[in-house]
């Protein structure tokens, strides 16, 4: 079942990127392209088959120690430093329920 | 609205609870090696990690998995050796990656249990103990009317190889092994609540909302972000919807926190957010077997919070259904101020949070050597801890709970009432329920420090026990001491506070008093029993506090006989 | 003697400032010379950092002036793809999205190949995020294939292909996620290697399928690779990469051992494959007889799975870009679209002028394919089918110590030549499986195509031994190597060997 505009709108709206111009039609052509190219994967959907999560097969139980490590902290400058809007220590954002939010 | 208790006798309440603990303990936190921390000035501890930097990589703290296989081991989990940290994805700046690592179908911990005491009032909430004949329906129509919990938690989660029909199995409100509750014969009850999961997760980011009404969200003009909590060890514990009343959520929180403090991974404060709690209730006519719609209560964190809010809510929901309406599943906000519950959000759809393995965390595997270090470590928890100390020193229930359930408290008592059993034992229990509690609250820090050593505690339970003093004087004494730092017998001495029980030095102040107030003494003899106490007052006020008043009152009762 | 620098190995170059025949400074002022004559026609870099590099040249010779041991890369000019994070550098990714953005932190294999002495030159251009096989998704320019500067030079890290085939630095260092380091080596008539999954830290690199990521150098000669591979992993495992795996071998000790009686594999269905140009068919034929020559023995296997292996590929890579793009949200590093009134709009507006189309067009799709029950359907049976083709790829080996297969389907393209996204996903098919299986594959130069003369290469991928791969990788570039000289088949590029960059 091919996706249409409304179901790529509702996927763009819950990734947060916004569609603009003709992209909400490029975007569907796209897509149902794409899920079209990925039908041969389901034919691999077998009940004895284990899937794979990880490529190093047995790999488990990563962890480690509960110490702080000197030089791996950012001081503060440079936390916010990359940031495009920021107050006092903090990040900014603009309001999140505000003029057209659906929060 | 109708009072609880009368709600209560028409309506069964169902309520699950989900409640996060922050693991305070730990110096680190969960995917990162910043400190922890809860008064750090905003963004003091951030790094690539928790910032959700491009290129940064988590990786698993051990302690943070010890502690959570801890809470699971004694909360009678079962603990899962494989099992996965997932991604679970929604767009708020409180997570910096915009994705929560979090734990999917499968918890280090599964299917533990709980067993509450239920005494006293609010035994009394739950008049039925027909609590087993709703759950008595077959499986299949439970999971699919269950609208508790568990089943909104499933459509979240998935997991490989696992049929739908699986997935409802966990998803429903399984009543296959849901154990009755036991009454017993001076009307208190227990009953078995059942853990569906514990899974370890990692906390949000600090939010402050600017402008508008003080605080709130709504009307802000903006919100600043502190990434300093992002990324502290959370572990979050879900209840079956297996708790009935406002007493029993309150007692099973309590219950947890004794549990958690003991194995020493939280701070447990509810006031400071390191352990928070959220509730779900739905109501049913007794009898009725299907499950009504819920609602979830936010904002539940304290104890009394959590019982009022619950309250509120049972109420309000039993008023909202006895007038024809129809509760909408919601997410409400208990507001302790106003006593009431109000409307977060509606939830029309299940939010997709498009769960999956997360791949930048190798699987847990964990070995039997491993989960039995965990288990050596678990110190004394508070119900053997309870029964251990109404044992062996004798002391009464409910003071052996309340004890017991604060590790620094227990180690206070067992110093001081080590070789006590009995009466000087309970005397001991006593100071510290009623003195030390009431003393520890004036003051700024723990037991520890708070300059009262046990050993004077044991030798003002000494002088009680022994009726050298009475209680009156034990809290007065007990002031003196902690101010002084002296030993209670000193203290007792040089004031010349001992309490006189020698009869023959008694009788003399008896006699006298007797002599003075004649109209009493007969009002006495007449039947008016109440003067009796009058009368033990002028002998105390004779003896100067010094006189046994038991001993007066023995000694009254044969003078005017 | 006034030799151009490009005409020295990392390994000569290493070798002559411990000799001091010349110095560090003089290196990097080469290779910095040569950027400036070559970089119009090729463009390979987004960033060249020339303080950063005579900064630490300076170092280098002061340590050497010093009597101090240099360590075994030292003053050897390095280009580093721009999704790896280094302090001193802008980190784009080549997208508009971090287009500001500055290195707060280095990356562990960004820092090793420092350790090792090397010199950072500048950052590489890429396809932005990395999703591409052309670097033209760029959004700041394209990249021109040195051997022909109409066409592309590959992707995704074909900025670092072309600046070690055009001679601007000796070595690079590449990302990998579905051929992002062996397709644009073989474009470009370079060695790429993509290592072992786990055998180098990610951290610090720009995830884009962080279960298909690998880091890997890029260099002239199978030695200089091998020498780069000691420094990333010589260390051993990285502790703040928890997939990170201790491989610390050297990958020199048996470079040059010979590949007599050992067995190679080649999957016949792979040379039949459609879209297999003739030049490239013969061209593997020609390097399967050379390894013949050497006293390999050539055997047939077979991969089963392999038909699944693109479907699973963009099942998997875009859940995990979608995944691992979210943070990009604009508010704590990052493009941020100004004025907006709410959150909401902010972040759907910053995400969109942010990010290219093709990395939309891989969010979108991921996003979709983890949304409930298209999850179930898809990924589960794409996870189902890697374990499959991984369970191939160690039968395959039970029969052989490598297998053989083209790069590419084609040599280098024309720019513009392949405009449809989901076309261009198929010219992964000889690299992508790799991945999947997690192993380890590299990409040597057969020299250049009968048809197109361009550069052709060969793939040679076995399982979690990349000291065997690069030995093999050693016996074809032998095989293909100047009689007379013993030089590799392909050096720099001719229209651009010789400019600028001579050693004083």
């Amino acid at each position: 079942m091919a996706l249409t505009q409304t179901d790529v709108r509702g996927i763009a709206d819950y990734a947060r990127i916004a569609l603009e111009g003709d992209e909400l039609e490029q975007m569907t052509a796209y897509l149902n392209d794409a899920v079209d190219m990925l039908a041969p994967v389901l034919d691999y959907d077998l009940p004895d088959v284990e899937p794979t999560f990880h490529p190093i097969g047995d790999l488990a139980n990563v962890m480690r120690e509960d110490e702080e490590l000197a030089g791996r902290g950012l001081p503060l400058d440079v936390a916010l430093s990359n940031a495009g809007s920021v107050r006092d220590r903090s990040f900014r954002v603009p309001s999140i329920l505000g003029e057209g939010g659906d929060r | 609205m109708k009072e609880l208790s009368e709600v209560l006798k028409d309506w069964e309440a169902v309520i699950g609870l989900e409640i996060h603990t922050e693991l305070t303990a730990l110096d680190t936190k969960m995917f990162c090696n910043c400190k922890l921390s809860h008064d750090d000035e905003p963004n003091a501890n951030v790094c690539p990690v928790c910032l959700g930097l491009p290129g940064a990589l988590p990786v698993p703290n051990k302690r943070a998995i010890e502690s959570i296989v801890k809470a699971g081991l004694a909360t009678n989990c079962q603990i899962q050796k494989r099992s996965m940290f997932y991604r679970k994805h929604y767009f708020y700046p409180d997570m910096a990656k915009n994705f929560q690592t979090t734990q999917g179908p499968v918890a280090f911990c599964m299917h533990g249990r709980l067993d509450l005491e239920v005494t006293g009032r609010g035994a009394a909430e739950r008049p039925d103990c027909a609590f087993g004949e709703a759950e008595s329906l077959s499986l299949a129509s439970a999971s699919a009317n269950a609208e508790g919990l568990s089943t909104a938690m499933a459509q979240q989660m998935r997991e490989g190889g696992e049929s739908a029909g699986a997935l409802a199995a966990m998803s429903g409100y399984d009543t296959a092994n849901l154990a009755l509750p036991e009454r017993h014969e001076d009307g208190s009850y227990t009953v078995p609540i059942r853990i569906l999961r514990i899974h370890m997760e990692e906390d949000a980011a600090k939010m402050v909302h600017v402008g508008g009404e003080e605080g709130r969200i709504a009307a802000a003009s903006e919100s600043l972000i502190d990434y300093n909590r992002c990324g502290t060890p959370l572990i979050e514990l879900v209840t079956e919807p297996d708790l009935r009343t406002p007493e029993e959520a309150r007692l099973f929180m309590e219950k947890l926190r004794r549990i958690f403090l003991t194995l020493g991974i939280s701070d447990c404060s509810m006031e400071h957010g390191s352990m928070r709690c959220d509730g779900n209730v739905s109501l049913r006519r007794r009898g009725e077997t299907r499950l009504g719609t819920k609602t979830e209560l936010k904002n539940l964190n304290s104890f009394k919070a959590l019982h009022d809010g619950l309250a509120y809510e049972i109420c309000r929901q039993a008023e909202v259904l006895e007038e024809g309406g129809i509760i909408y599943q919601e997410t409400r906000h208990w507001e302790p101020g106003r006593k009431r519950t109000v409307v977060m959000r509606v939830k029309e759809t299940a939010d997709d949070y498009r769960l999956f393995p997360d791949p930048d965390l190798a699987p847990f595997d964990l070995s039997d050597e491993f989960i039995e270090h965990c288990r050596a470590e678990i110190p004394e928890l508070p119900d053997a801890k309870r029964d251990r100390y109404q044992e062996d020193f004798g002391i009464k229930r409910a003071d052996a709970e309340q004890i017991a359930g604060d590790p620094e408290t227990a180690a206070f008592f067992e110093e001081s009432a080590a070789g006590l059993s009995g009466k000087p034992a309970q005397a001991v229990a006593n100071l510290i329920v009623n003195e030390l509690a009431a003393y520890l609250k004036g003051v700024e820090g723990g037991i520890a420090d708070c300059g009262i050593a046990p050993s004077q505690v044991a030798s003002l339970a000494k002088l009680l026990a022994e009726d050298a003093i009475s209680s009156n004087q034990a809290h007065e004494v007990f002031a003196l001491m902690a101010k002084s730092g002296e030993d209670p017998e000193k203290i007792v001495d040089e004031r010349g506070m001992r309490q006189v029980s020698d009869a023959g030095a008694l009788q003399p102040i008896v006699d006298e008093v007797l002599g003075r107030c004649v109209d009493q003494a007969q009002q006495y003899r007449d039947g008016n029993q109440k003067v009796l106490g009058f009368l033990v007052g002028q002998c105390m006020k004779a003896s100067r506090g010094q006189g046994n008043p038991k001993l007066f009152n023995e000694l009254l009762r044969k003078s005017l006989e | 003697m006034a030799a151009n620098f490009d005409t020295l190995t990392a390994a000569q170059i290493a070798a002559g400032i411990a000799a001091g025949d010349f110095t560090a400074r003089e290196v990097t002022q080469a290779s910095l010379d040569a950027i400036a004559a070559r970089e119009d026609a090729v463009q390979a870099f987004l960033q060249v950092s020339p303080e950063l590099a005579l900064a630490t040249a300076d170092r280098i010779d002061t340590d050497r002036a010093a009597g101090k041991p240099l360590p075994p890369l030292a003053g050897v000019p390095l280009a580093i793809k721009d999704n790896m994070n280094l302090v001193g550098t802008r980190t784009t990714c080549a997208s508009r999205m971090l287009g500001n953005y500055e290195s707060v932190y280095t990356a562990t294999c960004v820092q090793r190949m420092l350790d090792a002495g090397c010199v950072p030159v500048g950052k590489a251009n890429m396809d932005e995020f990395a999703f591409g096989s052309s670097t033209e998704s760029s959004a700041f320019h394209p990249t021109n294939n040195p051997w022909d500067t109409d066409r592309i030079p590959g992707g995704s890290s074909g900025g670092s292909a072309a600046a070690v085939a055009a001679g601007e630095v000796p070595l690079a260092l590449g990302s990998d996620t579905g051929g992002s380091i062996r397709q644009p080596a073989a474009l470009c008539g370079v060695v790429g290697l993509k290592p072992t999954y786990g055998a180098v830290s990610r951290y610090g690199v720009v995830a884009f399928g962080s279960s298909l990521d690998q880091v890997g150098p890029f260099g002239r000669t199978v030695e200089d690779v091998a020498l780069a591979m000691n420094a990333l992993v010589g260390a051993g495992r990285d502790p703040y990469d928890g997939t990170s795996q201790d491989c610390a071998v050297d990958f020199c000790e048996h470079l040059n051992d010979s590949i007599e009686g050992r067995r190679v594999g080649i999957i016949p269905a792979f040379m039949e494959a459609e879209g297999l140009t003739p030049e490239v068919r013969a061209a593997v034929e020609g390097a399967a007889k050379q390894l013949e020559a050497q006293g390999a023995q050539l055997v047939e296997v077979d991969l089963p799975h392999l038909d699944a292996a693109i479907a699973a590929y963009y099942v998997i890579g875009p859940a995990e870009a979608f995944s691992n793009l979210a943070r990009f949200d604009g508010i704590r590093y990052g493009y941020q679209e100004p004025d907006c009134p709410n959150l909401d709009t902010q972040s759907s507006l910053s995400r969109a002028h942010g990010f290219g189309a093709e990395a939309k067009r891989r969010q979108l799709l991921g996003a979709y394919l983890l949304s409930s029950g298209v999850y179930d359907k898809y990924y589960y049976a794409a996870q189902k089918a890697r374990t499959l083709i991984t369970a191939d790829y160690a039968a395959a080996y039970e029969k052989c110590d490598v297998i053989l297969m083209p790069s590419s389907p084609r040599t280098a393209w024309k720019h513009g030549e392949i405009s449809d996204p989901t076309q261009m996903y198929l010219s992964d098919l000889y690299t992508i499986s790799i991945n999947i299986a997690g192993n380890g594959g590299v990409s040597v130069p057969l020299g250049l195509g009968a048809e197109s003369h361009l550069p052709v290469a060969a793939l040679v991928g076995p399982a979690f031994k990349d000291r065997t791969l690069l030995m093999f990788a050693r016996a074809l570039e032998r095989g293909f190597a100047d009689a007379a000289t013993g030089a590799p088949a392909l050096t720099v590029a001719p229209d651009f060997a010789g400019k600028g960059g001579e050693l004083a």
